[in-house]
């Protein structure tokens, strides 16, 4: 039976033709979309998580505190709510990261008539305390101790990269669900005619009693072997385009979003989109309704 | 083989309803040949379609190889549909497949061990008279070739139960003849036949045991 089925669904793609090669050009558009928005999804979101762990909110001090003042400081600091790590960077040290990020020009610093860099402290959230809210209250806190001169830093555009990510998680899924839905209704149009150009067939099962998933079962397996093609060729598409694109991209991404690399779909994802794209076909074919035959 | 015992069937045309068959009552055994005779629009073929569940009495009991049809669910019509062959006037034939193809067709549907399509749909051929032209496709054919092989397809299970509607419908008088002679070999083989034909004629030369219908009724069981 099975070899029937499968010699007979093919058989039905012949016969699809050109409707056929639509039903497939539109699952794999729509397979496109939807795993191109799923690309940049997943590597804003990879970027928005390195983002997150790096949040700082910086404490500047009013004065170099003394070795006994200090301890006693980064102690009521780490005390305080939120708080993950502490980490005291000197005048002297704050004057030296100056020097290494001007780089070329470092030696600017070597004429300036005092060290006008404040001392500070560099509070790293604690998990759970890296959203914008929570690193408002936390800098309202280190805002309060008498030692500070002004609080620096906090979230908010980490959480605007990821509005941006989930932006392009939503349009993603409309633009994929538009074009997943002229998928189906072009999967059941070409089955729709396959199953016109085969009543006859169809007629002669049902009077020889052929069980109705034998009837059945071909059109699903068409429309499911549409789909796995469009999802194919939707793989192809997107793997050909971040091979040529990643490299190109890269450095941009590094100096906007801190990412060293962009990354390509998972295998279970990957797996999803064949699945997703065999899901769309095989619906298509349940959904066709050929002439009501005997 | 089939017990009908006060069938009606009345087909629903909105305001009117029209009654196609009122009180049918026969029996046909097992190994039987019995000729349904009537005019044009006599209710013949309704009749012959609720023996095969294509359409559902409005009444009554029917009986066929052993089902109950007015008790089938629309799911155990196929196991009903297998016991039987069914030869149409106009063969519905499937132009795409040659004559052997369109027997084997039958065989390969119902899931028939593949050592078995060949032998057998040849055997179905050989029966009908068209083993040399196996290879021919539908359009090739002439009439009575033509409805040999709907016959070849009908038998080529092996039918408990033949069941054949106006077969020579198409045909001229000797290829009639002929298709009536596979018909009775047939029968002869042990398939019981129930035959349906306008042709009083034709039933007359049968010989056979004939139920009459008129508009619907049955006014004639003898032979």
């Amino acid at each position: 039976m099975l070899s029937f089925i499968v010699s007979e669904a093919f058989v039905d793609l012949r016969r699809a033709g050109r409707v056929g090669v639509s039903a497939i050009l539109l699952i794999t558009l729509s397979l496109t979309a939807l795993g191109g928005f799923w690309l940049l999804s997943l590597n804003l979101g990879r970027a928005v998580g390195q983002w997150r762990d790096r949040v700082r909110v910086v404490v500047f001090l009013r004065e170099e505190p003394s070795t006994a003042a200090l301890a006693d400081l980064t102690r009521r600091v780490e005390a305080l709510d939120g708080v993950q790590r502490v980490r005291y960077v000197g005048k002297a040290d704050a004057l030296k990261s100056l020097r290494q990020s001007l780089g070329a020009q470092g030696s600017v610093v070597d004429h300036l008539p005092r060290n006008p860099l404040p001392a500070s402290l560099e509070v790293t959230p604690a998990e759970g305390f890296t959203t914008p809210e929570e690193t408002r209250a936390l800098a309202g806190r280190l805002a309060s101790l008498p030692e500070a001169e002004e609080v620096q830093g906090g979230a908010e555009w980490v959480e605007g990269l990821a509005r941006w990510q989930h932006l392009f998680q939503i349009v993603g899924l409309a633009v994929g669900a538009v074009l997943a839905l002229a998928a189906i209704l072009t999967v059941t149009t070409a089955t729709t005619l396959v199953l016109h150009a085969r009543r006859a067939e169809t007629e002669i099962m049902r009077l020889v009693g052929a069980s109705e998933s034998v009837i059945r079962l071909p059109q699903l397996l068409q429309g499911m072997v549409q789909g796995l093609l469009g999802a194919v060729v939707a793989l192809a598409l997107l793997e050909a385009a971040f091979a040529v694109g990643a490299p190109r991209l890269e450095p941009l991404l590094q100096l906007t979003l801190g990412l060293a690399r962009a990354v390509f779909l998972s295998l279970p994802q990957i797996l999803f989109l064949i699945a997703g794209g065999a899901f769309l076909g095989a619906l298509g074919g349940l959904l066709a309704r050929g002439r009501a035959t005997a | 083989m089939i017990r009908l015992h006060r069938v009606c069937k009345v087909f629903d045309g909105g305001p009117m309803k029209l009654p196609a068959l009122s009180d049918i009552t026969f029996e046909v055994d097992k190994g039987d040949f019995v000729v349904l005779s009537g005019a044009s629009g006599a209710g013949k073929t309704t009749l012959l379609r609720l023996l095969y569940a294509d359409e559902r009495a409005t009444d009554g009991e029917i009986e066929v190889a052993g089902f109950d049809v007015m008790a089938l669910r629309r799911r155990e019509v196929p196991l009903l549909r297998r016991s039987l062959g069914i030869v149409f006037q106009d063969a519905k034939r499937l132009s795409v497949r040659t004559v052997f193809e369109n027997s084997a067709f039958v065989l390969r549907v119902l899931c028939t061990p593949r050592r078995d399509i060949t032998p057998r749909a040849f055997q179905a051929l050989k029966a009908v008279g068209l083993s040399s032209r196996a290879q021919a496709y539908p359009a090739q054919l002439s009439q009575g070739e033509g409805q040999r092989a709907a016959l070849a397809r009908a038998i080529v299970r092996s039918p408990a139960l033949l069941l054949a509607d106006e077969p020579t419908g198409n045909l001229d008088e000797e290829m009639a003849s002929e298709i009536l002679d596979l018909i009775k070999d047939i029968w002869s083989r042990g398939t019981t036949v129930l035959l349906a034909t306008h042709q009083s004629r034709l039933a007359a030369q049968l010989k056979r045991r004939t139920v009459r219908l008129e508009d619907g009724i049955l006014i004639k069981d003898e032979g």
